[in-house]
């Protein structure tokens, strides 16, 4: 047990007489109108009429570069899910992923030899079927491209602001 | 006799208030139309208070106002489900009694004065009011308490335990708020001398508004309103997170709407009550314009009884009728002994 | 009356049965209220409630609706494999499950960690320990119908989460510490994340004050419901915050302490009446002081490796110079795909945002673990959530529920 004088015990003290409790009641009030009047202070993302650029290095979908890649299955090992599969092709093995299972981990990105995964920072990927969600070599080879964006969509960046939380600054660059 | 052409005839009738307004204008659609504004009004503030939007997704130019009428169709067409150990009659009639009771107060509440349209001819005014009384504040009071009755019917037709926890809480709340709208508002007829709610807006008109004058009692009317309308710091009777949703646990669909909107309504007409008694009803104008003026200070109340969702948890039911008897019931004794003061004050 | 739902399937035997059996006598005004599943107020399990008019007579929990079987999962997978899956069962809170599993297979491995690297453990803790009791604060506050502070706990979370999005790569599922150390390095992106986070949340704090906790209507609720005394708190077994609210001043922390905190300063809370709103100030203190150790680490972090030599030496040097020196990530040596510890076993104990977290793991040579045995927080409050509600009233079981923290899938692993 540790030496009870270093540790202070504290009371806090209890509201119990009305006038206190009056004046406690008309701070709350203006405290609440404070922020209705308060100018620009939500802060909710727009998606999808905003979508946010994420961080590098942030863990989204992965991409396989099929000719760098030497078929020591580190990969498939590694995968906490089982997400990963080889398969065999022209006498050679591959992995092959299935994201239904996929937890986004990076354990395989991190453990690649010859660094032939890398993350793609997609992370709102949607799918319509089941068989959609499991990627064969050639699909697993290409960069994951998803819908086309229309002008409508604005593509912004979280910054931490010290007034408000978490501010929204636009980026302007295609998606790549 | 005054020749009148059809179209003349037809709206005469229409605005005559025995029409005018328990049906349109402050009763049955005005109050559905001011019902659907103040749930996205209250969503709103809240939001902006908890720093976020709110409805904005359905019609984003006008803020969203449209969403109400969204979740309105989408629970007309819902499925109504009746329990089987329900009993039926009560469980399906319950709403809408519920509903048609709470409209009540406002056949006997004057709205404004009118020369044309009224047949009740007071001092050198009409009084803009369906039935004339000259015990209005009486009639209006004892016509909102029939509304926890049906509250009441309804939880226990429902046959579940939540809904029985819901109505006994209303049943307790119900005594508490009716006794503290009765000693406030009589508080305020010892000053004006007399119970006829017509009498009251004359009077102020002559004098000072009755906030000035006592406004202690204007806070007790305050506070009961909220109590008896479930609103936030007093939402007792439809605790969410505690009881469901109280007596109206099993209802779904078309039914589900009625029930909601009643109590809504219940404090819309509680607040045209805190408008003429306490505010001047419809000073400085009279006529149209003074009807839509006694309206738009009710709205004010309104809004300001749903900003405090955005500032209050709520209360026990057993820290709430404490409060009310020990401190709320004080304070009005204490606005009776103020408004006697005035009254001999003025009369001497 | 049965308050556990039966059907032909899963019929058990009666002694079993007991345990969820209420009994309500007629005519006594007794009846017997299921907060189940489905209902606002009871998170992720069935609450059975005995009630006699407004109070509560008895009040028995039924856990189990979100039980996963984690332990039992851990005895087929390898040990890298465990590292997501034990950080799931409390997923806002992942950084401190993640960093007691490691704790306890480092004692087995025998490895040291460098100094930098438990600095850094201790940076993505106290960034969690924030987010985890705001998260609790906002279940509190919309438990008691405040649905404001339920908003902002929630919106104030987020600087913090985009911090451990900075540092980790992903949100919540954070899976940031290794064998040997953490996978990322501080960049400085993310310190000036943390500056502009920690100092927003300060200027923050006198409106949580004057909306939440000096509110008449909050205290009215929270103030002498739900009091343990001193004796019953340490009788019952309670840990963590809801123990320094009754008295006892215990901190895993400042007991035995891990990672950084021997070099950090800071203090901790303790209270003295044991009710709800003694609880929520313990809770609102301990984000104060995480935010001042997350300034000091950020001050005083040393310079050096962010994973043990005897490891870094494993990897290639190419790859060395391409991830660990340019863009600060450690990648993994070819052998964690199936790391064998030594024979032994070993217990960790970390200091959750929820109580105290124990980790027994035993190895046995192979590549799988024998037993891994997790004692969380929330675990250790079911019996003593039973005995504190008798005699309050129905609306106090939300408050003691969003009092005590207890977090259903933490309970049920």
């Amino acid at each position: 047990m540790p030496n009870e004088k270093d540790f202070k015990v504290k009371e806090y003290k209890k509201m119990s007489d009305p006038l206190t409790q009056f004046v406690n009641h008309i701070r709350a009030i203006e405290t609440g109108f404070k922020y209705l009047v308060k100018p620009n202070s939500r802060i909710t993302l727009n998606y999808p009429y905003q979508e946010m650029v994420l961080s590098r290095g942030y863990r989204g979908m992965l991409r396989l570069y099929k000719d760098i890649c030497i078929g020591c299955t580190l990969c498939a090992m590694i995968c906490p899910a089982d997400a990963m599969k080889m398969v065999t092709k022209e006498g050679k093995k591959y992995p092959v992923i299935n994201y239904g299972r996929c937890v986004f981990c990076g354990f395989c990105v991190d453990i690649c030899p010859v660094d032939a995964l890398t993350e793609t920072g997609v992370h709102d990927a949607a799918f319509t079927s089941r068989k959609d969600l499991f990627f064969d070599v050639e699909k697993f080879n290409m960069d994951y491209q998803g819908e086309k964006l229309t002008g409508l969509v604005k593509r912004v960046k979280a910054v931490t602001d010290p007034e408000k939380g978490v501010k929204y600054e636009p980026v302007d660059s295609n998606r790549s | 006799m005054i020749e009148l052409s059809v179209l003349d005839e037809i709206i005469y009738y229409i605005l005559r208030p025995e029409f005018f307004v328990p049906v349109i204008f402050p009763g049955l659609i005005t109050s559905m139309i001011l019902l659907l504004i103040t749930i996205w009004a209250e969503r709103k503030i809240a939001a902006k208070v908890q720093l976020r939007f709110g409805p904005l997704l359905i019609s984003p130019r006008i803020g969203g106002l449209l969403q109400l009428i969204a979740d309105l169709l989408k629970f007309v067409f819902s499925e109504i489900i009746v329990p089987a150990r329900a009993f039926k009659a009560l469980y399906i009639l319950g709403p809408a009694l519920l509903l048609s009771t709470s409209l009540l107060p406002l056949v006997v509440i004057p709205i404004s004065t009118s020369i044309h349209y009224s047949l009740y001819v007071i001092g050198n005014n009409g009084a803009y009011v369906p039935i004339y009384v000259n015990f209005s504040l009486i009639a209006a009071l004892a016509l909102s308490m029939l509304t926890p009755i049906m509250v009441i019917m309804t939880a226990w037709a429902t046959n579940n335990r939540f809904a029985v926890v819901g109505a006994l809480r209303e049943g307790f709340l119900m005594i508490t708020y009716d006794v503290l709208l009765i000693m406030s508002a009589f508080s305020m007829a010892i000053i004006y001398g007399g119970v006829d709610l017509f009498g009251f807006v004359n009077f102020q008109s002559s004098h000072y508004l009755g906030i000035l004058m006592n406004p202690i009692s204007a806070f007790v009317f305050l506070v009961a309103m909220l109590l008896g309308s479930s609103r936030y710091p007093f939402e007792i009777v439809e605790a969410d997170t505690e009881i469901v949703i109280g007596p109206y646990t099993e209802y779904s669909g078309l039914l589900f709407i009625l029930t909601m909107g009643g109590s809504y309504i219940k404090t819309f007409v509680y607040s045209i009550l805190f408008s003429v008694i306490f505010l001047g009803g419809w000073l400085p104008f009279s006529g149209g314009i003074g009807a839509l003026f006694t309206v738009f200070k009710a709205i004010i109340i309104l809004l300001f009884s749903v900003f405090l969702r955005s500032v209050y948890g709520r209360y026990r039911i057993d820290q709430a009728l404490r409060g009310a008897w020990k401190l709320m019931f004080l304070l009005a004794i204490i606005s009776m002994v103020l408004s006697f003061i005035w009254r001999w004050f003025l009369v001497a | 009356m049965r308050g556990c739902l039966l059907t032909e399937r899963n019929r058990v035997n009666e002694e079993e049965l007991k345990e969820v059996e209420i009994i309500v006598e007629p005519g006594q005004g007794q009846a017997e209220l299921n907060i189940g599943p489905q209902h606002p107020g009871s998170g992720h399990m069935r609450l059975v409630a005995k009630i006699r008019g407004d109070i509560v007579e008895e009040l028995v929990l039924d856990p189990g609706y979100v039980h996963r079987s984690v332990e039992k999962l851990c005895e087929n997978r390898h040990y890298m494999h465990l590292i997501p899956l034990v950080e799931r069962p409390t997923i806002i809170d992942s950084i401190h499950m993640n960093m007691g599993y490691i704790m306890a297979v480092e004692k087995i491995m025998n490895l040291e960690v460098p100094e930098r690297a438990l600095y850094l453990r201790s940076f993505a803790a106290e960034v969690n320990r924030i987010s985890s009791h705001l998260y609790g604060l906002g279940i509190l506050g919309i438990f008691i119908g405040h649905s404001t502070m339920f908003m902002w706990g929630f919106a104030d979370r987020e600087p913090f989460v985009e911090i451990l999005q900075n540092l980790t790569g992903a949100r919540i599922t954070n899976s940031y510490v290794v064998p040997g150390g953490v996978r990322r390095d501080l960049s400085q992106s993310v310190k000036e994340f943390a500056i502009k986070a920690v100092s927003y949340l300060r200027k923050k704090i006198k409106d949580y004050e004057n909306i939440f906790l000096n509110n008449p209507n909050v205290r009215a609720r929270l103030e002498n419901v739900g009091v343990i005394s001193r004796e019953k708190a340490i009788e019952l077994g309670l840990v963590g915050p809801n123990l320094r609210a009754s008295g006892v001043p215990y901190d895993v922390r400042k007991i035995e302490p891990y990672a950084a905190y021997q070099k950090l300063d800071f203090e901790i809370p303790v209270y003295k009446e044991g009710d709800a709103f003694a609880r929520t100030l313990v809770r609102m203190e301990e984000v104060q002081q995480s935010m001042n150790m997350i300034m000091q680490i950020i001050k005083e972090i040393p310079e050096g490796e962010i994973l043990n030599q005897r490891i870094l030496k494993q990897i290639p040097p190419q790859r060395i110079k391409k991830w660990y020196e340019e863009q600060k990530r450690i990648v993994f040596p070819g052998y964690f795909a199936s790391m064998r510890p030594p024979k032994g076993d070993a217990i960790s104990r970390v200091e959750a945002s929820r109580g105290e977290l124990v980790y027994y793991v035993v190895s046995d040579g192979s590549s799988i673990p024998y037993r891994v045995r997790m004692i969380t927080p929330s675990y250790m409050l079911i019996k003593p959530f039973m005995e504190i509600a008798k005699g309050h009233r129905i609306a106090d079981i939300p408050a003691i529920y969003g009092s005590l923290d207890y977090f259903p899938p933490e309970a049920d692993r």
